[in-house]
């Protein structure tokens, strides 16, 4: 079992190492280890580092500086990553391979904001996040949308996002999300994991009432992989409009490909649609509108 | 007309007296995905797709697939007034030669592209045989069309092909494909395109 309270943020921590000498290999410390005073110090230099979403809009100016800056930072981001994966591996006693994708991977973030930081001037073309996909009407899905990704998210005009994933949302994303007046929804379920940790069936439901509330659309369903958190939601999104099993099942293969869960597929079949479909009578949700 | 799941095989006119109706369930075609508002991608749709279509409301099929749809699926559209457009089956001198597995050529997916940018044609449904090659070739252009990068191209277009995986010839049609060929009228591009 993934105990989240332990969450993988804890790396936040371990970045202020970095500038407590350069001297001391950081793989030699324990990285729990911070020195009061300088923990202070470092986190208003962490604070600097940290690009805001409304500052990125007039940054040409410091791109120099920045290009340094994320260098180094890039440097020793990969220094870490050697670092934490050593450490994750001794928290959690049991891990299943399939099981990595489902964890926000905070350095990638980081890394994936610097790089984001760079690119900014120039005219990129659209990147929409991976797994992306309309589902109906204007309810799409995604896997984690990057800082690369928000250009491509602005086009969607979207009024909410939901998350599925229990981990907190980067800085940069809700400032994003602030930015662009886009409300966040987040629902942190564990996915599927054989033999014990199962998707709750009451957040699924809870995650229907959000996503089908007209007031919230258009809205964007993410987990981290957009396959195995997203899918089952879909799955049961289609459950709702009566479509064959087969062909819900086909689709879900489709997007989890090539890390397909049977109890992902168990999940949308067993699913007791009753409170969801007692929801969407309640309002005149059904049948599902295809379009406005 | 609903497409009910055939859950026994009663013959005799006796027993067909349903106290507990069956589910109706829905079966959309093979690959069958929302590209953008009122714009969906599929394979060959046939008439236990019915129920299903009925609810997409559209008004155009753009279909891609080398042989025809079969007479009780062109009578569905007729008498829903779905139109039909058969882009890939022109009289010239390459396409009488066309296999079902040729990819299309430059001028087809033009066609396909200069309905698809006009919203007159909406809500529209792009199809071929199995929703992967031809369909995914028309999309990526759009895609293209719509600035998005190649890669996220490529990956939409080989979550449609199945295990065999996606055909490189189809990636370099979508890559060299100019784009500034397909003429768009300002007046009837959807909204998404804007």
């Amino acid at each position: 079992m993934v105990n989240y309270t332990d969450d993988p943020f804890q790396m936040d921590e371990e970045i202020p190492e970095y500038y407590s000498g350069n001297d001391v290999s950081p793989r030699s410390k324990s990285p729990s280890y911070i020195p009061e005073s300088k923990a202070s110090s470092q986190n208003s230099l962490l604070q600097e580092i940290t690009p805001r979403y409304s500052e990125i809009l007039n940054h040409k100016l410091q791109q120099d500086n920045n290009l340094i800056r994320s260098r180094i930072e890039q440097l020793k981001m990969e220094e870490e990553g050697v670092n934490t994966t050593t450490t994750e591996e001794e928290e959690d006693a049991p891990k299943y391979e399939e099981d990595i994708d489902d964890k926000l991977d905070v350095n990638l973030q980081k890394k994936l904001q610097l790089e984001y930081e760079k690119t900014m001037d120039m005219d990129q073309p659209l990147t929409p996040p991976e797994n992306f996909a309309p589902i109906i009407n204007t309810i799409y899905r995604s896997s984690f949308p990057q800082p690369n990704n928000f250009s491509f998210i602005k086009t969607l005009k979207l009024k909410s996002i939901l998350c599925l994933i229990p981990e907190e949302y980067p800085q940069l994303h809700t400032e994003f999300l602030s930015h662009e007046n886009i409300k966040l929804f987040q629902l942190g379920m564990s996915g599927n994991k054989e033999p014990f940790v199962k998707i709750s069936s009451d957040l699924i439901t809870e995650a229907i009432r959000i996503v089908l509330n007209p007031e919230n659309q258009p809205i964007l369903i993410h987990c981290n992989r957009g396959k195995h958190r997203t899918g089952c939601l879909v799955g049961v999104i289609r459950r709702l409009q009566n479509w064959s099993l087969t062909i819900i099942f086909d689709e879900y293969r489709k997007f989890a490909a090539p890390k397909e869960r049977p109890m992902d597929q168990q999940f949308i079949e067993l699913y007791d649609d009753t409170e969801a479909i007692k929801y969407c009578q309640q309002y005149n949700l059904l049948p599902l509108k295809w379009d406005n | 007309m609903n497409t009910t799941v055939p859950n026994n095989s009663l013959p005799s006119n006796n027993l067909r007296k349903i106290t507990k109706p069956p589910a109706v369930r829905i079966v959309p075609p093979l690959n069958f995905c929302p590209v953008e508002q009122q714009l969906y991608r599929s394979g060959q749709p046939s008439i236990i797709n019915q129920a299903f279509l009925n609810q997409l409301n559209l008004r155009t099929i753009i279909w891609l697939a080398s042989e025809e749809p079969s007479d009780e699926f062109l009578e569905y559209c007729n008498s829903h007034s779905i139109n039909i457009e058969f882009v890939s089956m022109v009289d010239d001198d390459f396409d009488k030669h066309m296999n079902p597995w040729d990819s299309l050529n430059e001028p087809t997916i033009k066609r396909a592209l200069e309905l698809i940018v006009n919203k007159e044609n909406y809500p529209c449904l792009v199809c071929c045989g199995m929703g992967r090659h031809r369909t995914g070739t028309v999309i990526g252009c759009l895609r293209r069309i719509q600035g998005w990068n190649l890669a996220s191209v490529s990956e939409e277009y080989r979550r449609f092909t199945g295990s065999r995986g996606g055909r490189i010839l189809v990636e370099l049609l979508i890559e060299g494909f100019d784009i500034s060929s397909v003429h768009i009228d300002k007046d009837k591009v959807p909204e998404w395109l804007k």
